[in-house]
């Protein structure tokens, strides 16, 4: 019997910042498992810390209590190098605000990911994956000659080009009307699914929730339903 | 909303955004250099100018072979100004039954105005005099030795028995070549008793003053409109030849160190007001959004403009006031002799550039701004391109050439300073483009890191062809003024090296010459030079007598009528070039002329013109076979005719020699004088030092510019560097989210940079080097001059890798951006 290792595990995580006014707890008692290929929705409230978890989670930053794991690695006994390589290797980004660089072309965007790696195939693999997206036509463009549903497509086809076994994507479609969000969404679980990619979502929207396997809610900076998946 | 108000507000708010402070530094850098610099090169030519006054000894006055009508002396006294009258003639002396014809200067008691009259008493001290008192008269050396005198005897001059005050060791005129007769100085009134003032004597007349500089100016420009038509203006500017082209080139390199500082800090507000546009684009389109009409943006980024300007204008006079004061006090033993207060106009004018300079750099891209669309407040990229504002770039351009013209009073430095920058700046966004096209081809071949770093110099495009042109533009003034502007004063101080002769003989027979060498040789004598003198005068031209020529004005005429110098020599001298016909063949079939070609310019000779001399009692024809190029500058024995020698060589000659001896032999040589006592010493040592000492005053007024020019081009360089910092930073938080090690993101930044750095480098080292040469031959007169091509190779590759290395300093902030901010903002 092999015991499987979850893709994603918080164990009491906490954070606390300290401002002016004192000790200001944004998080505290965080416990998370995600299997690999399992999606999870994270919603509350503004202000309810969904996007310090997120950042959190993915190794932007460290905890101040408790301690993550991300496919087996323990975050808080990496450096930044360390966890910067993990991110190359295992994790893909989706942003409210797409995050495109301006002054790359959607195909340019898309190397990315792969140029970092090192990767001589980038722009085939690049091509090939805003083919994917639908948008092959638009290989030579720039972030602000696309729609904003464009520019969230880019956004998912550099997510996945380096095929990466854990997506974090923050609103991914908060900045979309519900038509063009409802079609990135229909994309980015289908890319999901075909690439059998864990996911952790941070949304606020319902409906997108209720897509993912599981749903946790974040109130005043603790997980209400917290219990393990 | 009021506009002056929300201006406020929005300054209140902003004045700490780096690119404004930045614009404010280089305006406040600019305003500071400019009136610095003016002040400064105002000081130096002051007391450059007060050097020449000792020379001629007075600040300016007015020569004249006829009385000057009393109106002259009326109008300097009307000013205020001190007058010095004298008149020179030649005359001659009687000791019994010895007889000399001297050179006589008869002068007033104030005599010199400027300059120290330099004389020894009976018992051989050295004292300062003034011209000398009824009754006396001062002798130099020969006319003592010739006349067999010493001083406190008495001798007859013009009919009049005077006592010999003293003895003339140097004369603050005393910098002419060639004064043949030896000289005397007495006093105005006993001359004008004498009658040796009376008209049919060749006496020439001259009316010198001394002031202040205000008012000797009105004088000069009173004198161009009220002088008698032949007489002839004395200004320490055209008194001496060798004087007034170290005038041209000291001018020339201060006005140019001040240029540099100002365009530099010129391409520093460029940068930061279109780094500034950038940032305030989305603002602007909110606020047409809102309804602000065009006129109100225009009006508010000006009051923004002007808010943060006008402190940092009024800011940089004050600091340019205290800094040249601050020079002022410090350089006091190096510009001695100038006095009065601090000027403040430099300053004032300085602040008015600093304006200009805002104004035509800033404008272009913050014009821009108020074209903004409102819709762009849903779509960032939705821009209007406004046509008509692109000839808004043509505005710095015009600002640059206008200031060059208006700082340098020289449309030729203007120009070239001009053209020169213009042509980098193509040469810089050419290459760039270049060699961005090659990265796109190369880069997918290349290491990532370095993929990484040129495809983000290929991507940022545009940003990278302004950063370019921009780094190599500040890096080529940069270039001019460490590297081109030294070796140019190294150039100029080569002309006169230390061993430069500083002693002439005229008047050596030619049984003298073996014993005059052989005496000169014992007294440590170095560099002896003798050549062959002929004196005559100009007989006819092409066969025309030289009465009947017809002259183009009186002095070419009063020139043809005075004795004429005439040597000959095999070979071309040294300091001659030919600029037409050839050089003397070994042994020509008729006597040869070579002509300096000034001088046949203004006596209307050519190529085969035949020219017809009286030496002594013969008369001596030659042709024309060549023209020659004179460089006066040399500090050698030149002439306007050479001869061809073989034809020459039976002429009556005495010889000349000059010869570099240390100073401090005076007593030797004044020894050695008494033994040959025919023989004319003429000392150029006074010449030589003013020269010297002009070339060390420049070079110690560009050191100080230098520091000025060094502070712009590090803010062209920061403001270059920090114009692509924000799209850095948001690049560099995107790519860690993204995974990418601190490595790749220095090692890709180092590659950008450095390839920047690079192609900034080669450019401006390029530029600077026939920037040089231009300024060398055009500018400074020193055609010959070749730019230190290796020290320019190093200087740019040292520009690649600290443009690299601030670079990177500078991204050491970008790596620490905290990837978890892009999350933040959504």
């Amino acid at each position: 019997m092999t015991i499987a290792i979850p893709m994603l595990s918080a164990r009491d995580v906490s954070k606390a910042l300290v401002g002016p006014e004192g000790r200001i707890d944004i998080l505290a008692g965080i416990d998370i498992e995600v299997a690999t290929g399992a999606s999870v929705a994270i919603v509350g409230a503004s202000g309810s810390g969904k996007t310090t978890l997120l950042g959190l989670l993915a190794g932007l930053d460290l905890p101040s209590g408790g301690g993550i794991r991300l496919d087996g690695h323990a975050l808080e006994t990496l450096d930044e190098e360390a966890r910067a390589a993990l991110r190359r290797r295992l994790v893909g980004f989706v942003f409210q605000s797409f995050h495109l660089l301006p002054a790359l072309t959607a195909l340019e965007n898309v190397m990315l990911p792969l140029e970092l790696e090192g990767e001589s195939a980038a722009r085939r693999r690049a091509r090939e994956a805003l083919q994917a997206v639908g948008l092959d036509a638009r290989c030579g463009h720039y972030p602000y000659q696309l729609s904003g549903g464009e520019q969230q497509r880019v956004a998912l086809a550099r997510a996945f080009v380096h095929r990466p076994r854990l997506l974090f994507a923050d609103e991914p479609t908060g900045n979309l009307d519900r038509r063009t969000g409802a079609g990135v969404a229909e994309l980015l679980f289908e890319l999901n699914r075909a690439h059998a990619t864990t996911l952790v979502l941070v949304t606020h929207d319902a409906a997108l929730a209720a897509r993912c396997g599981r749903t946790l809610e974040l109130v005043d900076g603790r997980l209400v339903d917290g219990a393990p998946a | 909303m009021n506009t002056l108000r929300l201006g406020l507000r929005t300054l209140r708010r902003e004045w700490r955004l780096p690119e404004l402070r930045t614009l404010a530094a280089a305006l406040l850098l600019a305003v500071a250099a400019l009136g610095a610099v003016a002040t400064l090169a105002a000081r130096v030519e002051a007391a450059l100018l007060a050097s020449a006054a000792e020379l001629i000894g007075g600040d300016a006055g007015i020569s004249d072979n006829r009385p000057l009508p009393p109106a002259v002396a009326a109008e300097a006294q009307r000013l205020a100004l001190t007058v010095n009258r004298s008149s020179t003639f030649p005359s001659v002396a009687f000791n019994g039954t010895l007889s000399q014809l001297l050179d006589v200067r008869a002068t007033d008691a104030s005599y010199p105005l400027r300059g120290t009259l330099r004389l020894a008493d009976a018992a051989g001290r050295i004292i300062d005099g003034r011209g000398p008192a009824a009754g006396t008269v001062d002798l130099d050396h020969r006319a003592l030795v010739a006349l067999d005198l010493t001083v406190g005897d008495r001798v007859q001059i013009g009919g009049r028995e005077l006592t010999i005050g003293a003895e003339i060791v140097r004369e603050p005129d005393g910098g002419e070549l060639f004064a043949i007769a030896p000289r005397a100085l007495m006093s105005l009134a006993d001359a004008e008793a004498a009658g040796l003032l009376g008209t049919g004597s060749r006496v020439q007349h001259r009316l010198l003053v001394a002031g202040s500089a205000a008012s000797v100016d009105e004088f000069v420009v009173w004198l161009k409109a009220h002088r008698p038509p032949d007489a002839e203006l004395i200004t320490p500017e055209r008194t001496q030849q060798r004087l007034r082209i170290a005038f041209d080139r000291a001018g020339a390199f201060l006005r140019l160190s001040a240029l540099l500082s100002a365009l530099l800090a010129g391409v520093a507000i460029a940068l930061s007001a279109q780094r500034y546009a950038r940032r305030k684009t989305d603002e602007i389109a909110l606020l047409r959004a809102l309804g602000a009409p065009r006129g109100q943006v225009r009006a508010l980024v000006l009051v923004t403009l002007l808010g943060m300007a006008l402190p940092a204008l009024l800011l940089g006079a004050l600091l340019a006031l205290g800094l040249s004061s601050a020079a002022w006090t410090l350089a006091r033993g190096l510009l001695p002799g100038t006095a009065g207060g601090l000027p403040l106009l430099p300053a004032l004018a300085a602040a008015i550039a600093g304006l200009a300079l805002l104004l035509g750099f800033a404008l272009p891209p913050l014009a821009r701004l108020a074209e903004v669309a409102p819709v762009a407040v849903f779509r960032r990229g939705a821009r209007q391109r406004v046509r008509a504002l692109d000839a808004l770039y043509l505005l710095p351009v015009l600002v640059a050439v206008g200031l060059a013209w208006f700082e340098s009073g020289s449309f030729r430095l203007a120009g070239i300073l001009a053209a020169s920058l213009a042509g980098v700046a193509v040469i810089a966004a050419l290459l760039a483009t270049l060699l961005l096209a090659l990265i796109r081809r190369l880069a997918p071949g290349a290491h990532p890191a370095l993929r990484l770093g040129l495809a983000a110099l290929a991507r940022r495009r545009a940003l990278s062809l302004i950063q370019a042109t921009a780094l190599a533009l500040g890096l080529t003034a940069l270039l001019l003024l460490a590297v081109i502007a030294p070796a140019l004063l190294d150039r100029w101080r080569a002309e006169l090296p230390a061993d430069t002769p500083n002693w002439f003989a005229l008047n050596i027979q030619d049984d003298q010459r073996m014993p005059v060498t052989t005496a000169l040789d014992r007294l440590g004598a170095r560099k002896l030079n003798r050549l062959p003198l002929a004196v005559g005068k100009l007989a006819s031209i092409n066969g025309v007598p030289v009465a009947s020529v017809h002259f183009r004005d009186r002095a070419t005429r009063d020139w043809a009528e005075q004795q004429l110098r005439l040597s000959w020599s095999a070979v071309l001298p040294p300091a001659n070039t030919l600029v037409a016909g050839r050089w003397f063949t070994a042994d020509p079939a008729q006597p040869q002329a070579s002509v300096e070609q000034g001088w046949a310019q203004r006596f209307g000779v050519k190529l085969g013109d035949t020219l017809g001399f009286r030496i002594g009692e013969d008369t001596y024809t030659a042709r024309v076979t060549s023209l020659r190029k004179v460089d006066w500058t040399s500090f050698r024995v030149n002439f306007f005719l050479l001869l061809d020698p073989a034809h020459a060589r039976a002429l009556p000659h005495s010889w000349l020699a000059s010869w570099y001896l240390p100073p401090g032999n005076a007593p030797a040589l004044a020894a050695f004088n008494r033994s040959y006592g025919n023989l004319s010493l003429i000392d150029v040592n006074a010449l030589l030092d003013r020269v010297r000492d002009i070339i060390v005053r420049v070079t110690a007024a560009v050191r100080w510019v230098l520091g000025f020019s060094l502070l712009a081009g590090a803010l062209v360089l920061a403001a270059a560097l920090a114009s692509s910092a924000a799209e850095r930073r948001r690049e560099a938080a995107l790519l860690r989210t993204l995974g990418a090690s601190s490595a790749q993101l220095r090692a890709a930044a180092a590659a950008e940079f450095a390839l920047l750095g690079l192609i900034a480098g080669l450019t401006a080292a390029l530029g600077a080097a026939a920037t040089g040469a231009w300024i060398a031959a055009s500018v400074m007169d020193l055609p010959d001059f070749v730019p230190p091509l290796p020290t320019l190779g190093l200087a740019a590759l040292a520009a690649a890798l600290g443009v690299m290395l601030l670079g990177l300093a500078g991204t050491r902030r970008v790596l620490a951006t905290s990837p978890l901010a892009l999350l933040r903002r959504g």
